[in-house]
Parts: C-alpha cells; structure tokens; sequence
C-alpha cells in the first residue's frame, strides 16, 4: 500500500472510507477543516488502484494555556480486507513525525469508545499509547471514552 | 429619514456589534427598541431582517430587509444586508449586484469590499477578484493578509510574475525572525508560484534559499527532489530521494524519483492508476539493476511492504518467479487478507498469472502432505502454520474467481469455511464469488451470515448492505445499515444524509430504478447533487480562513478540486442515471400520474391481490408502530439541535411532476460536459436530450 500526505483530492474518499467502518463520522466540511488547517497531518493508504483503503485524519490543540502544544489523532481506519500490513501503525507513524517536526508537539492524544476492544489493543499494544483518564459520557449516546495519550521523541531544535 | 437621535444612533451602533459578535438575539431586541419609535428607520428594519434570518426565520426576513431598502435605497448598509440575505441563500449573482450598489454609495468600505471580495473568488470571477484585492491593500497597506490576497489573486490570473512580486516586496519589509508556522508556509506558497511559473531552476534556487526558515521539513525535501530530477541533476536526486525513503519507505512516488534518478527508467511514468503493462520493453540489464536496488532497500527497510512487491512489478521469468514466490509465501504465512488484491495488478500479464497459479497450487498440494510450501527435501523442515493452508485457499479461491470459474472458486472457498467456519473474510469472498456468477440472492444471504459473525464491525455491515440493496431489498438494508447510525436520529436515512453519505443512498436510487419506483429513485439523485452542492459551498468560510491561517498551498488545492469536483464518479453515477429518468419521463408523461405500483397489481390475480393488500397493511402497521417510538425517541434528544424544516417532498413525488423533465435533465447534463467531456456516456445522453429539444422546436 502506497502510504502519502493526504490532499484534497482524497477527502471525499476518506470520508467514504470512514462511514463505511466506523460508527462516528463528520460532514465533509470538518475534512476540509482539518486539511485546510495543518495539511501536514493526515495521511492515507491508498491501494494499487487508487483507492483509498485506510487514513489517519490528525489536528493540533495549540490554543490552550494550560496545555503544552501537542497532536489530536481525530479518526484513524484501515478497510477490514486491509488489515495485517500494518497500515495504521505506518499512518501514525507518519502523522505522529509531522506534529513534532512542523509544530513540537510534545505528545499525542486520542479517544476511544470503552467498549471498542479491537481499538483499544490497537492504540496500546501496537501503537503504545495509554490510559490517560476516562471521560465520562465522551460520546453521544453516553458511552464513556478512555483518553489515551503517547508522548512524542523531541527533535533537537538547533538542528 | 436617516439619523437617529443620538440616544437610539448609539444603540444602532450597538447592534453592528451585536451582529459582528454573533449575539442574535440581543440584537433583534434592540433593533425592535428603536423601531418602536422609528417604525420607519430603514437600516434598523434591514438588520432587524438580519438577524431573523440568523435565528432560520427566513420569511420574515426577507421582508424585513426589503421594506429597509425601501424606505432607505441610498444606505449602503440596507444593500448590503441584502447582499448578506441573498448570500445566505446562495444566490451569489444577485448578491454580487448588492454589493456593486453598496459600494457605489461607500466605496472604501472595508468590510463590503471584503464579502465582495469573498463572493468573487466563490463565483471564480477572477479579473473582479483581483480588482477588489488591489482595493483592500490600498487601505490596510500594512496587514499581511492583503499582500497575500492579491498575491493569490494574480496566482489565479495565471500571472506568476505579478503574484510573486507582490509576495517579495512584502516579505522585503518583514525583519528576520525565529522561524514559525505561519511565515514557513507563506515562504513554501511563494515557491509553489514560481515552480508552476515553469521556471524550476528559479524555484530551486529560491527553495534553497527558504531552507532555515521552513518547518515543513517533508514537503522542503519533496519540492526538493522534484526540481533535481527536473533540472536531470541525477546524483543529487538520487541522494535526496534516498533521505525521503528514509522518512517514509511506504511512499511509492520516492521510489518512483529514486529509479528515474538511477537511470532505471522502466514504465516507471506513476505505478499507480497506470492501466497498461508497458514493461515489454525491460532489458535484462534493466531487471538486474532492479533486484539488486530492492535487495539493497530491503536489508535497510524490512517493514517495508513496498519494496518487497515492486521487484515482482519489474521482473519476469525465473526472476519473477523467485520473488513471487518469496512473497506469496511470506504473506500466507502471516495471513495477509488482502494478498490476493495486492497481486491482482500483475495478473495485467498473463505469463504472470500462470506463474502465480502454479506456484499456489503447489503450495496447497505440499501443505495438504506435508505441511510445507515446497516438496520437502528432508523430514526436518519447519512445518507452516495450519492457518497457512486456509490463506492458501482462500488465495487460490480468489484466483479462480478472477478466472470466472466459479465452481472452482466455490469449492475451494467452501473448503476453507469448513476448516475455519468463523472467519468473516471467507464469508465475505464466498459472496463476491456467488454476485460474479450472478446469484445475488444466493450471494446476499451469505454476506448475512458473514455479518453475523462480527456484529460489532462496520464494515461488514455496510457491505452487507449493499448487497441487500444490489438484491433489491431496500427495506432489509435500511434496517441492517440503521444498526450503525446515530440512535438520536429520526431514523436512519436521516443521519446518513446529515454525514454526506453518499454510497448508500446511490446504491439505493440504482435499485429504484430496477424496480421502475422512478419518484423515489429521483428523490436519491437529487440527494446525490445536494451533498456536491454543499461542499461547493462549504468552500466559503475558508477563503477568509485560509488567509488567516496562510495555509495557501493547501487553500489552492481545495479551489482546484472544487472546481472540478463533480467529476467525481459518484456524481457521473447519479447524474446519469437523473437524466435517464427524465429523459424517459419526457417519453412517457404520465409516468408521473399512474401509481408506481398499478401496472403490476393490474397483472396480479384476485388471490395475489389480496394476499398483497394484506401484506401493505401489515407493513403500513409496522411501519406506524416504528415511526412512533422514533419520534418518542428523537423528541428526547431534539433539546440538543435546532428543528430543521420538514422535507414536503419524502418520495420525490414533486420532482417526478415536473413540468421540465428536459430542463432538468440539462442541469444534470452540464457538469458532466464541463468535466467529463472524455467520457462517450456524457455526449450519448446529451444526444439524447438535444434530439428531443430539437423536436420542440
């Protein structure tokens, strides 16, 4: 699988990609949002016929004085008949440099559905995040969410 | 009348904050303050039709901000209120006339100028564009945002030149500072100009130039690569897509650069979406020069999955055979489900394909004996996984599938759900096979089965969906798909719509037209043109955005695609399928009038049509029954959103009474003229609709 920076040429394919495997979804105006706000975070997968078979849509929480900068992973999917290649592994790996490298994060977060086991091996085991805190009613129909964060390897500033 | 005393002149004042601050509601209050007494005032009655408009009070408002006007036609505020209301309803041409009249009356209005400005770049009138962008610079000469506007604005004019002249004599002003987001990515925008100006020396040399002051380290490096392979600066090429391998050795365009530089120029022209199979001309010399690149790669970047596959796009023979059969091994081991996809591209060569044939069928021979790929030499081999087996057949299933000998498919699919009857992939595969051999019943049935097993994934579920709707069970596949949508919707189609989904509803519209229910089919089409329509203009808080944020690169991406945006295969699928059903409206007036149903109940017997009637009135019931607890159901959690205007047309009904099928059909039409003119169905059913037009007249 070809592993690119995501353009605007890809976000009606994301969007497609994300309502069809994961239950929360966004109008493709927050796509554009995102792209449109750090171009340098979201990544996608994409097989040999163009296809987009998996993505990983990323942002920066910059704004908050009692937070350091750091990276929020929104939505991250790879198609089910893609899976055992290690596509999300390589999408964070990439977004993950990029929110260090262009705006020194210094760590990245997530959530996931409490319930949402499949996930939460991904984020832990594979991709060695963890638990933060549990957000109480995170989601809409009042499920909690675990608040996962990793932190991310400083790049030396004067190089 | 015009001033206002001096009491109500400084609430009026007040409201112009209100409005700026989004406060909607103290706003109105204070507009109908100062009407009390001056019932006249026509700059309060337009704002006052303002904010109604905000609060979704559309009639009033648009009455309010008429009578304004009126009673005040020399006020540049009431003019531009109505520029502001027409904008709201995306009538961007007549709000384009308010603006002009606004302006004739205050012409160094900023903020006119500005949602001129704004409206000009959304309609693309990008000589009028620059015009207002010149304009704002003139009076906010020391705000980065205007030079950067006007730089655009001459982008956009194809005037590179002009576009980076403005760029440099406003960074000429700015002192040397830390390097930062912001000023890194005007710097980048700036070199994107002069690299599409064509001159990529200059884009070089000025790329070099920007190097400590860029924090997009990655696409520094790429713009980079891309000017030394232009300028054939070989060596430096090579050494610069090497260190973006290093970056990510998952990226096909850096190995696509890394080739060309070492002169290994195969077919190389972009192994994505490149159709044909132009590697006949690979000279042995050629494929040596490959292997030995990829075996190289290989030591360096095991994770890699891409070099492990390129070396079976550019060999053949015995080569191929000895990568081929490296790499199919390795991925049944592992359980790669989507092996069989990722070797589909070669089977472009049938020598290939018989390669991998015989490969996988030794394989499942040796792993039913003996428990390995290949005939054993000695008894101590490591025996494979007994998964290994299962992907073997999985594998050669798919491969039998792509022959189209579906008995030979299903057999070997079959097997591997006996070994292993809880894998949703096998499931999955056995029901493409039964759709490729044209048993959809069959083949819906066993998607059923394949989503049973894994009801908390998605994915199965949607493709389960699909394939109740490629069957022609709608209803079925609303039920299956509304398992995922949010509980606070009203029901299930609804949330869809919300999210812009777009394969559903299409895959829906295709099989109301299977079953001849053209109203509800249009209705599906026109839902399709909604969602493109949205995100056309979606576009417009970003033109100010963009500027802010000075993510212009990126900016420029989002107007390219927009402006081709339905070229989009999902548009072509709907708009074609709209236009055939107008088209044969026209032919058949009363297609409309006559009940979708009667013709078939017409043909039924007395006994079918009881048994039918019977059957409607136990699914209206149910229907009834479920509509109630959704309603129950949505009222709770209606506290958390605005009510949104009912649709008076749910089935299409009106769409299919129009009085214009040929017109309607034209609007379909011209997108797919503009943008998809290389396509034969475009100028078919242009034809189609011109033949008729013409019999008009």
């Amino acid at each position: 699988m070809n592993i690119r920076q995501a353009t605007a040429d890809d976000l009606l394919a994301m969007q497609n990609c994300n309502i069809m495997n994961l239950p929360e979804n966004y109008q493709m105006k927050y796509y554009f949002y995102h792209l449109l706000s750090w171009p340098q975070l979201s990544f996608v997968a994409e097989d040999h016929k163009g296809r987009i078979v998996g993505y990983v849509l990323a942002k920066m929480e910059e704004d908050r004085e009692d937070e350091p900068p750091h990276g929020h992973i929104t939505s991250l999917s790879v198609m089910r008949t893609y899976r055992r290649l290690g596509i999300a592994e390589k999408l964070m790996t990439q977004a993950q440099k990029n929110m260090v490298e262009v705006f020194n994060a210094q760590y990245v977060s997530l959530h996931v559905r409490k319930s949402n086991r499949a996930a939460l091996h991904l984020y832990k085991d594979t991709l060695k995040f963890s638990i933060h805190e549990v957000e109480k009613k995170y989601y809409a129909d009042g499920e909690d969410a675990y608040a996962m964060r990793k932190d991310l390897p400083q790049i030396n500033p004067l190089k | 009348m015009r001033e206002l005393p001096s009491k109500e002149s400084a609430l009026f004042k007040q409201i112009l904050k209100y409005y700026e601050f989004k406060q909607y509601k103290k706003g109105l209050k204070a507009t109908e303050q100062i009407l009390k007494k001056y019932p006249e005032h026509g700059e309060t009655l337009a704002m006052k039709g303002l904010f109604l408009n905000h609060m979704d009070k559309k009639d009033d408002a648009r009455e309010f901000v008429r009578k304004g006007l009126k009673s005040d036609l020399k006020s540049h505020i009431c003019w531009h209120v109505y520029g502001l209301l027409h904008r709201s309803d995306k009538n961007y041409g007549e709000a384009l006339k308010c603006y002009t009249q606004a302006l004739k009356i205050d012409k160094d209005n900023m903020q006119i100028l500005q949602d001129y400005s704004l409206l000009q770049i959304q309609m693309r009138n990008y000589e009028a564009f620059n015009e207002s962008r010149h304009h704002l610079l003139q009076l906010r000469p020391n705000n980065q945002r205007y030079w950067i506007g006007l730089a655009i604005s001459y982008h956009l004019l194809g005037n590179y030149e002009t576009a980076e002249k403005v760029l440099k004599t406003y960074e000429d002003t700015l002192k040397p500072g830390q390097p930062n987001y912001e000023h890194s990515e005007m710097l980048l925008y700036h070199n994107l100009i002069i690299d599409e100006s064509g001159n990529t020396e200059a884009a070089l040399e000025h790329l070099d130039s920007i190097k400590s002051n860029v924090c997009d380290r990655r696409i520094w490096k790429e713009k980079r690569a891309q000017f030394l392979l232009k300028l054939h600066r070989l060596q430096d090429a090579e050494a610069a897509y090497e260190e973006l391998i290093n970056d990510n050795p998952d990226c096909y365009s850096y190995y696509e650069g890394l080739q060309i530089a070492k002169g290994i120029n195969t077919s190389m022209n972009n192994y994505l979406n490149v159709e044909d199979n132009s590697l006949d001309d690979l000279t042995p010399e050629c494929e040596e020069k490959i292997i030995a690149l990829y075996k190289d790669l290989a030591q360096k970047y095991p994770k890699s999955n891409a070099i492990k596959l390129f070396p079976l796009l550019y060999t053949t023979g015995d080569n191929f055979k000895m990568f081929a059969d490296e790499y199919i091994q390795a991925a049944l081991r592992k359980g790669v489900p989507s092996l069989f996809v990722n070797l589909k591209k070669l089977y472009n060569d049938p020598q290939k394909e018989d390669i991998i044939e015989q490969l996988v069928e030794g394989y499942l021979e040796c792993l039913k004996n003996n428990g390995t790929f290949t005939q054993s030499k000695s008894d101590d081999d490591v025996k494979e996984p007994p998964t290994a087996y299962l992907w073997t057949l999985y594998l050669l299933s798919q491969h039998y599938d792509n022959k189209r000998d579906t008995t030979k498919a299903l057999k070997l699919i079959d097997e591997a759900i006996e070994h292993t009857p809880t894998l949703v992939e096998l499931y999955m595969t056995k029901g493409r096979i039964l759709k490729h051999g044209g048993n959809h019943n069959e083949a819906t049935k066993v998607m059923n089965e394949a989503r049973e097993l894994d009801l908390q994934d998605r994915f199965i579920n949607s493709k389960c969906s699909k394939y109740m709707l490629r069957n022609d069970q709608i209803e079925e596949a609303e039920q299956k798909i509304g398992l995922f949508t949010r509980g606070d919707a009203p029901d299930p189609l609804t949330d869809l719509a919300d999210m812009q989904c777009m394969w559903f509803v299409l895959e829906e519209g295709e099989s109301y037209i299977r079953q001849k229910k053209w109203s509800k089919a249009l209705k599906r089409f026109h839902q399709i043109e909604k969602h493109f329509a949205d995100i056309t203009d979606d576009q417009f808080d970003f033109h100010t955005y963009c500027l802010r944020k000075v993510t212009l690169r990126a900016y420029l991406s989002m107007l390219r695609l927009e402006d081709q945006l339905r070229s989009h295969p999902y548009y072509f699928r709907a708009a074609q399928s709209a236009i055939k059903i107008y088209i044969g409206l026209y032919d058949n007036p009363n297609t409309g009038t006559i009940s979708e149903e009667s013709e078939d109940y017409a043909n039924m017997t007395e006994g079918e049509k009881k048994k039918l009637k019977n059957k409607a009135k136990k699914a209206a019931l149910k229907k009834q029954k479920e509509d109630e607890e959704r309603k129950e159901k949505a009222k709770e959690d209606v506290k958390r959103k605005v009510d949104k205007p009912q649709d008076d047309d749910p089935d299409g009904e009106k769409l299919l009474k129009t009085e214009d099928p040929l017109g309607e059909a034209f609007k379909f039409l011209l997108p797919l003229q503009e943008l998809s003119p290389k396509r034969i169905e475009t100028h078919l059913l242009g034809f189609e609709i011109y033949l008729r037009k013409s019999i008009i007249i």
